[in-house]
Formats: structure tokens, sequence, C-alpha cells
């Protein structure tokens, strides 16, 4: 019983959390997850069958969370409508490393626990430098 | 003050870089700019504040000015709504 993530970004930030987030757990990520890049200008009808594929790759039959970097963007658009294919879905933007490892900390909640744990994660990451 | 109900006409909708576009063009005048879609209203000189919207390709919004230069701004941004933000050729 795992929910699978999707992140869907602008080029460069989701594979690079992802792989962050990868070896700062030593290579053990809990939950499937991919990282779906959106190119600058890409088409999103022509990326939208891609897109589906990797959230049914992640899916493991408990729904998939989308993390995308900017509201309002086109990857958040994009994921928008992949949230309304069918497969149970979640979406949470402003993805940050922080919110992307809050949520691999807590593999065993269910779709609809995860939005407040990654938004949680990415509001208690800024810490204010005292110095 | 002036209102306008304009057409977000390009594929992509008010995305980032459209955003951007009518920000950078509204923060050039002196007017106060909000925009108003989809029962929200917003800043229309905060790029944050309009990708809020999300207003996709066939939304209309509403923009409303406050200012000496209202007249001009809001040519320039009916303008720049109707080149669809020269995003296509």
């Amino acid at each position: 019983m795992a929910v699978g993530i999707l992140l869907v970004t602008h080029p460069g930030i989701g594979s690079a959390l992802l792989a962050t987030a990868s070896t700062l757990l030593n290579g053990n990520l809990p939950l499937r997850a991919e990282a779906f890049e959106v190119p600058y200008d890409g088409d999103p009808d022509a990326l939208l069958p891609q897109a589906s594929a990797a959230m049914r790759r992640v899916d493991g039959g408990d729904g998939v969370l989308i993390l995308t970097d900017l509201y309002g963007a086109t990857p958040s658009n994009l994921a928008a409508r992949l949230a309304r294919l069918g497969t149970p879905a979640r979406r949470v933007s402003a993805l940050s490393l922080p919110m992307l490892m809050r949520v691999m900390n807590y593999p065993e909640l269910a779709l609809d626990e995860l939005p407040a744990v990654a938004s949680a994660g990415a509001r208690n990451g800024v810490i204010f430098d005292d110095a | 003050m002036l209102e306008r109900e304009l057409l977000v006409a390009n594929k992509l909708g008010l995305h980032a870089r459209a955003t951007a576009k009518l920000v950078q063009l509204l923060s050039g005048f002196r007017s106060s700019a909000t925009l108003i879609a989809k029962g929200r209203e917003v800043n229309a000189k905060s790029i944050m504040g309009v990708m809020l919207l999300a207003a996709g390709h066939g939304t209309k919004v509403m923009l409303r000015l406050e200012g000496e230069d209202e007249a001009e701004a809001m040519e320039a941004a009916t303008a720049l709504f109707e080149r669809k933000f020269d995003e296509e050729s």
C-alpha cells in the first residue's frame, strides 16, 4: 500500500531534486517516484500521453501525489490535466528539496494525508539564520 | 478608473512567461492595476499574484486600472493580450 510520487516541473528541476533526495537517502527511496520535465516550448497536448505514462508507472494502486514547481506555469497546468484523468491524484506546488524529503519520510501515509505533509515540509524548511 | 474585459487567447494561457510580460509592462506605468478572474482579484503587478489565477486559454479576465496614465496603460495591455503575448507566429 503505497502512494506514487510524480514530479512535474520545468527542465532540470524535477530530476535534480529527485536525484539529490535519492542520494541523501542513501539510494533508498521508500516510494516509487519519477520526474517528468516539460521543455520550454513543449506542447501540453502532445506531452499529456507521456506524462500520463509516467504517472501510471509510479502508481502502485493507491494514487499519485503530483508535485509541481510553480503554480500557474505550464508544468503545473499539465499536472492539472493529469490529475483529472482518472487515477486518484493530489497536486501540490512549490516543490522543494525539504518538501520532497518530508514526503519521503512518511511513505506509509495515504494520498489524502500527503498534501498537508508536503506543505508543512516546505514551510518548515524555511529557517532564518540567526547570525 | 478604467475597466476592460480581456480574453486570454494564447495557447498556453497566462503561464509564467506571458504573466511576466504583462507584469513588466504594467509595472512601467504609475497606475495601480488589478486583474480579476474566476472570482479572484489579484495585484496585476505581481507575477506570483497573477499566476495564482491559473487563467488558461479561453479565460476572460477583467483588468482594472487607476491612475493618471490609465488610458495609456490600458491600450498597451490590450495590445499585448491581442498579440497573444507575442507567443504565436
